[in-house]
């Protein structure tokens, strides 16, 4: 049967893509689902939950409001919760069951906005699609209604986007953050992780967006399409290839290319070791093993990404399990570099050097996620 | 751009009537995609001269997975009219309204407006507004204009008012509004009286009086529409007159 896993786990879900995307910006989240728990969506997928309150609620959808289409009790409850606690957006989430009604997100975000006078956005999420394409959505949506014209900063401003818990270890924003200011430039806003809403309005000081996964990527794009600011992606992985994303920043934010988005191309090789990941993520990876250790890495990207990421399995995204196996069993690699549940479909005589991802295989090895922006790697993949 | 929908009772003649308006829109210049929104999937055949179009949901019922181009779910017709079916599921089985959501998505995700670059959008959709799926043509971005046709049979009647009810439900949402009654005569006793006295009730006025013709069932027969078949007879000359109107709107914008 095709697409259907028997060993490996799914991606998390877009639903905890828009929770995490905007856990830090003072909004509220309604995923309007049944039940009344939001713990697969915070606990599972979210280590901030544990020290850091954000408002993601759940709408406890009944059956009879299903089937009648009462889309009243989730307006009224929306604008009720929101007069109590003063959030600064609401963001309105799907799940499978709204889905199949039909529900009409984008006008009833829009009653909610009128009536609450709180700027109101659907999100077209269903819970079937991976945490790429709902972070992917919640972050364009931020973008769209908060980033304004405001007057270049000095310096070279940039922002990251595209950093939530999801796909990088807590601290990776301090790391970034750090990176960027030995590099003789100025963090303005961390989308998903490390920034307020205040410095989201800030977004449009900037001179330079740095993608650092694809989640990142529709923001990028319409900063770029609307404000031209350019857009690199690429994680300062390691330290060789660190510095080069730091000169391509740079050469960036003076040259304003804002016609395309240059991401890491070290990665659309034929190497003998495999990184299996997100796309900006792993194809950064596969360059700072190049730059640091000169190994020639190439990636699998079993997620949605742009179609360059699938040049080096042959222009095709590889992501079902019975793919992902046939994929690997013809190439033999030497080593692959990926998630430790990804074990399973490793063949036997291939190395296998375990890098958790949150998305994955969710907190079981959240403390072994290293992070490796501007640090040393040889260590960890020698 | 023209963008509407067409709703109506079953079996009134949303499929007649939207084919016939589709062609006098066409021969009037315009480019023109009509969308059937119902599982039946036969809102275009008469475009097609008897030659249907493989609908959305039976492309993806056979090949497992959605198609990647337009033309693999579309067939032109007369005027270079793009056909296109959404289907459904087998009556009885499954959700035909989801059907008509996940056409919808499909086709965005095939950038046909962007593609096609249409003069006008017709969505024939199934009987009444069942569910969010058979609401779904008239959300914004979609459908700006309802017509709703209807003749002077009772539960003819009793249907175009639903409609028009479920349509003005949504008044606070942008959805599309209705535009006019389209008179699909049956040459019922009183019939121009009743719709009259509907209409005016409803606050809406009646845009096209089609005339209950051989000339539809003759053309229909040969799997055609009247505009196409006679484009001088009077049916035809309604249709184009009704086209005309839409035209003249969308100009004013």
């Amino acid at each position: 049967m095709k697409n259907v896993s028997r060993i490996l786990p799914l991606y998390t879900a877009d639903t905890s893509g828009v929770c995490s995307a905007l856990y830090e910006l003072g909004g509220m989240c309604v995923i309007h689902d049944a039940s009344g728990c939001n713990s697969t969506y915070t606990t599972h997928d979210e280590p901030r939950w544990y020290d850091r309150r954000s408002q993601v609620f759940i709408s406890a959808l009944t059956e009879l409001d299903a089937i009648m289409g009462n889309d009243e009790r989730l307006i009224s409850d929306c604008v009720s919760a929101a007069a109590d606690l003063h959030p600064a957006f609401i963001a309105l989430c799907g799940s499978p069951m709204p889905m199949m009604t039909g529900v009409d997100f984008d006008a009833i975000a829009a009653e909610i906005r009128g009536r609450s006078g709180i700027p109101t956005f659907g999100l077209h999420t269903n819970g079937t699609v991976s945490y790429v394409e709902g972070a992917s959505q919640a972050f364009e949506a931020v973008v769209r209604e908060f980033v304004r014209h405001v007057p270049k900063r000095e310096g070279i401003g940039v922002n990251i986007l595209g950093m939530t818990p999801l796909d990088f270890p807590l601290g990776s924003d301090g790391s970034v953050k750090s990176w960027l200011s030995a590099n003789g430039m100025e963090q303005v806003c961390n989308l998903g992780m490390g920034s307020t809403l205040e410095d989201v309005k800030q977004m449009a000081s900037a001179r330079v967006n740095l993608v650092v996964s694809h989640t990142g990527r529709a923001a990028a794009d319409y900063l770029r399409k609307y404000f031209d600011i350019p857009c690199i992606c690429g994680v300062p992985a390691g330290k060789g290839f660190a510095d080069s994303l730091a000169s391509q920043l740079r050469a960036a934010a003076e040259s304003s290319i804002t016609d395309r988005a240059i991401i890491p191309e070290a990665c659309l090789g034929d190497g003998d070791t495999v990184v299996i990941g997100e796309s900006v993520y792993a194809s950064s990876l596969c360059a700072a093993l190049k730059a640091d250790m000169g190994i020639d890495a190439s990636l699998l990207c079993p997620l949605p990404a742009d179609d360059r990421y699938y040049e080096s399995t042959g222009g095709e995204r590889v992501y079902a399990e019975e793919d992902l196996e046939a994929y690997l069993r013809e190439k033999m690699p030497g080593t692959v570099i990926a998630d430790p549940l990804y074990k399973y479909v490793i063949p036997e005589g291939t190395r296998h050097i375990e890098l958790p991802h949150l998305a994955f295989s969710g907190r079981t090895w959240q403390r072994s996620i290293p992070d490796l922006i501007n640090t040393d790697i040889k260590e960890l993949f020698k | 751009m023209i963008k509407l929908a067409i709703y109506g009772k079953g079996g009134i003649g949303k499929s007649t009537c939207t084919s016939n308006l589709s062609a006098a829109l066409a021969k009037l210049g315009k480019k023109v995609i009509q969308i059937g929104c119902d599982p039946k999937a036969d809102s275009t055949v008469n475009l097609l001269h008897g030659d249907p179009v493989l609908p959305v949901m039976d492309y993806m019922r056979i090949h497992d997975e959605e198609p990647d181009r337009i033309e693999q779910i579309s067939k032109i017709g007369y005027g270079s009219v793009v056909c296109i079916e959404t289907g459904g599921p087998t009556p009885g089985l499954g959700c035909a309204g989801r059907g008509i959501i996940t056409t919808f998505s499909l086709l965005e995700q095939l950038e046909l407006f962007e593609t096609v670059k249409p003069d006008a959008v017709l969505y024939d959709v199934l009987g009444d507004v069942v569910c969010g799926g058979f609401a779904a043509p008239i959300r914004e971005g979609y459908a700006e204009k309802v017509l709703i046709v209807t003749s002077g049979e009772k539960m003819a009647l009793y249907a175009a008012n639903n409609i028009n009810s479920a349509v003005k439900n949504f008044e606070d949402r942008s959805y599309a509004k209705v535009r006019g009654i389209i008179m699909n005569r049956r040459d019922v006793e009183g019939e121009e009286e009743k719709v009259g006295v509907f209409a005016k009730k409803a606050g809406l006025p009646v845009i096209a009086d089609i005339p209950r013709s051989r000339e539809i069932i003759k053309y229909e027969d040969m799997g055609m529409t009247c505009v196409e078949g006679d484009p001088e007879c009077e049916t035809s000359k309604r249709f184009l007159a009704l086209a005309q109107l839409l035209i003249d709107e969308d100009n004013r914008g």
